[in-house]
């Protein structure tokens, strides 16, 4: 297996005048959960989509699983898409054994693995049900099963957790897990940021067709800085000690709130300065403190603090 | 390879699972049966008739009734013709008039060639009791015996408040509430509708036309008068304008000195002409019932052809609309080519529109075999004849190459439409044109060789219907075999541009394009 199971280099694709990715590179090292993130119309799905070789891109080159080209290795490829649609007379289990056929397992071999998978992920009560009489939350799962029943050694997921209950989405997160426990690379595109922190070991970030941002978690955390919110009577400016903070902002009060005495302070911190620090400064100074907290940025800030005010000026227009 | 076998088994075993499929297969048959059922239902259930007749006149009564009698002698004589038809020993409608060498056959040809003079004949030489005389020796010896129809039309008599010797104005307003439903007659305790009333004046014959005489325009009515409601059962006036007219003509013979007798005599002299067809066999020239079926055979093919057609093609696009608005389209796209995809649709679904008309013909085969009357022994003579004619092998190629070439065009509009209403519109011009191989069906039947007939045949498009109707006629070699040519180069190009349009328009939503960007997508390099 090569170190990379994805490649992308220079990666762009224009309608018209409009691009929808622009310049992309970025590699996924073998056997991790990927987590590609962006705003709505980012550009995710059009990326997806020339990964798997149903869009050409215009430009740049793609390799997968050391191919240049998704079709001649599309068997050892699973893939969800963004919309979720399901053929919908078939039977559940037909329909996942269908499926993994097309993706070149044997007729008995696919018919076994379908009633595997639904027994493992609580669906064996619907085998033999028509999708049509599935609700949508469970039509998506029985999808998702059909994109990985041959267990392919790259899953590509779109959206996957879009429309499901929280006990699906954990149900969902185990399905991911186990994916990544046998050595299958997951790559899975989302906007909610909890399953992304939870789950993923490294994450692309891109907005308006343009990475903004690929690493680790750690990284990601790393972006912005971490705070320390204090509230106390003065001001704490002079208190504080230069050299281990970015910056200190007064969070002022909004207006129908009651004036109150004390003051609200949000200091940025350096990277490797213990919070504690800032806590003896004060205390030093002699600044009595009726509020010392300290937060881990959470990936949703430095989601927004990446793609926030684009996204905004996205939705305005 | 596997891939496009594993999309046609799946499309032929979806597309096999759904109603609208069982409802094609069994549909057909059902209206064969129906056809054939209520066809004797009906001949059977018409009531009895019955009429009126005034004549103030006094001189044509005798030749309403005659003509009336004669009617159902006609019809006597036809259901006695069919009645032999099935039950002879040796039904073959390879028979041509120049072998039939018994007096039956002579009177079925009779029937067939001059219905009047056989009529004459057959009431001079003691109709249906004479005739059953002569058939019975070539009747098969299980047969039934022969129920002839009861009377259609009846003479009812006059209501007694009615006075027969008033003016027709006043007749006709005493009548008014028969003739329109109103009132019903009394016929022997039951009561019955008056059918019509034919009224005939006391000065009819000053109504007479005759060719010397210069015609007049009045709005009175002059000669008989039929009243009746019902304006589409013809028979009885007919009979009565055939019988009266003769009746007349013979005073007029009489008149002018001419002997009745030697008028119906040489009324009766006919030359026959025989139908022969120079391409075949010494001896064998004669044209048969079975010669002329053989010929009209391919509309029947062009219709089969037609109707299949438009069942899997309709079914393709809606299909291939429905995957692309559930964006299943997207994970086959994953799995397999554009190709693949389009040729196991292809196949699947070509797959299921032979079924059907396997199904059609199994049910057809059953009926007939089941069956048993004049009409399917009819039919499955003809059929034989036809399982005989070279018109199969021509059949099944130009189905499957007009299914090829049609399923393509289709399944690049299927791919560029999100919704069946969409497709609509995309629709109409290939409706448009799959109509006019129907429309000329007929025409070109008749004219296989013309002109029209071989230049539809070059227009691919056409090619299929086009070819299958001049089957029967052996059309000249540079036609067979230049259209054939060109018909499978246009089935490449057509399955390599929709295979070109299937794979841009699949993937994409919103309104359907225009025709620019149509011819955009047909220019796009992949």
């Amino acid at each position: 297996m090569p170190e990379h199971v994805l490649e992308l280099n220079k990666v762009s694709k224009r309608y018209g005048s409009f691009t929808a990715v622009d310049e992309i590179s970025f590699s996924i090292p073998a056997g991790s959960i990927y987590g590609f993130l962006g705003p709505n119309g980012a550009g995710k799905t059009t990326t997806i989509r020339m990964i798997l070789d149903i869009l050409k891109p215009d430009a740049g080159d793609i390799r997968i699983l050391g191919e240049p080209c998704a079709l001649n290795v599309r068997h050892r490829i699973g893939y969800l898409p963004e919309e979720k649609g399901l053929y919908k007379k078939m039977r559940v289990w037909a329909i996942i054994a269908y499926f993994a056929t097309l993706k070149g397992m044997s007729n008995k071999e696919a018919k076994l693995r379908a009633f595997e998978l639904l027994e493992r992920y609580g669906l064996k009560d619907y085998s033999e049900a028509k999708v049509e009489s599935l609700s949508k939350g469970m039509g998506q799962k029985v999808q998702v099963l059909s994109a990985v029943a041959h267990r392919p050694e790259l899953v590509i997921l779109d959206e996957p957790f879009s429309g499901l209950d929280p006990v699906n989405q954990e149900v969902l997160e185990q399905l991911i897990h186990d994916m990544a426990q046998a050595g299958q690379t997951v790559i899975f595109s989302t906007h909610i940021m909890q399953h992304a922190e939870r789950l993923c070991d490294r994450m692309l970030l891109i907005t308006k067709g343009k990475k903004v941002f690929d690493g680790t978690l750690a990284d990601a955390h790393a972006i912005i800085p971490r705070r320390v919110i204090l509230e106390c009577a003065g001001d704490i400016r002079p208190a504080l000690d230069s050299s281990s903070i970015v910056g200190v902002n007064e969070v002022i009060a909004e207006a129908g709130r009651k004036a109150q005495a004390s003051r609200h302070w949000e200091i940025l911190i350096k990277e490797h300065t213990d919070p504690q620090s800032i806590l003896q400064c004060c205390i030093n100074a002699g600044i009595p403190l009726t509020r010392f907290d300290h937060t881990q940025p959470s990936l949703h800030d430095v989601f927004v603090h990446l793609v926030g005010s684009d996204a905004k000026e996205h939705q305005l227009r | 390879m596997r891939m496009i076998l594993l999309i046609a088994l799946r499309e032929y075993g979806e597309n096999v699972k759904t109603k609208g499929f069982w409802a094609g297969i069994l549909l057909f048959p059902l209206i064969l049966v129906g056809v054939f059922f209520f066809q004797t239902l009906l001949a059977d259930s018409t009531p009895t008739r019955h009429y009126l007749l005034i004549d103030q006149s006094g001189q044509y009564s005798e030749a309403v009734q005659n003509a009336i009698r004669q009617e159902h002698q006609r019809r006597i004589l036809q259901e006695f013709v069919n009645y032999v038809i099935e039950n002879r020993r040796d039904s073959n409608p390879e028979q041509t008039a120049a072998s039939a060498n018994t007096q039956i056959d002579q009177l079925i040809d009779d029937v067939g060639a001059d219905e009047v003079a056989a009529l004459d004949q057959w009431l001079e030489s003691g109709g249906l009791d004479f005739a059953l005389a002569l058939a019975s020796p070539y009747l098969r010896e299980n047969s039934p015996s022969f129920v002839p129809p009861r009377e259609l039309f009846v003479q009812a008599s006059l209501p007694e408040e009615v006075d027969a010797q008033a003016n027709p104005e006043q007749l006709l307003e005493q009548l008014r509430p028969w003739l329109t439903g109103e009132r019903q007659l009394l016929v022997g305790g039951q009561t019955s509708t008056l059918f019509a009333l034919i009224l005939i004046p006391a000065q009819v014959d000053d109504a007479i036309i005759r060719p010397s005489a210069t015609p007049t325009t009045s709005n009175t009515i002059t000669g008989i008068q039929y009243w009746a409601s019902n304006l589409t059962d013809t028979r009885l006036p007919n009979a009565i304008e055939r019988s009266i007219n003769s009746s007349i003509r013979d005073r007029e013979f009489t008149q002018r000195g001419i002997d009745v007798d030697t008028i119906r005599t040489v009324q009766r002299t006919r030359m026959p002409i025989n139908r022969l067809d120079p391409r075949k066999d010494e001896g064998q020239e004669a044209v048969s019932v079975a010669d002329t079926f053989r010929q009209w055979a391919p509309v029947g093919f062009v219709y089969l052809m037609f109707i299949s057609l438009m069942q899997s093609v309709q079914y393709l696009l809606s299909n291939t609309i429905e995957e692309k608005s559930n964006r299943i389209i997207e994970v086959l796209l994953a799995s397999v080519t554009p190709l693949e995809l389009m040729m196991g649709k292809l196949f699947g679904i070509g797959l299921s529109g032979i079924t059907t008309i396997a199904a059609w013909l199994l049910s057809f085969f059953l009926f007939i075999a089941l069956y048993p009357s004049t009409e399917t022994q009819l039919l499955s003579q003809f059929f034989n004849v036809l399982l005989s004619s070279d018109l199969i092998p021509y059949f099944v190629f130009y189905f499957l190459a007009g299914y090829a070439l049609y399923a393509g065009i289709f399944l690049a509009i299927g791919s560029l439409c999100n919704t069946l209403k969409e497709a609509q519109s995309l629709m109409m011009p290939m409706m448009m044109i799959l109509i006019v191989p129907l429309i000329t069906m007929t025409f070109i039947a008749q004219d296989p060789n013309g002109p029209i007939a071989r230049i539809m045949s070059w227009i691919p498009l056409f090619t299929p219907f086009t070819m299958m109707n001049r089957a029967a006629a052996q059309p000249a070699m540079v036609d067979l075999i230049g259209t054939t040519i060109v018909l499978l180069l246009s089935i490449v190009l057509v399955l390599w541009l929709s295979g070109k349009i299937f794979r841009q328009g699949v993937l994409r939503t919103g309104q359907p394009p225009r025709i620019v960007e149509i011819i955009r997508m047909l220019k796009h390099k992949q």
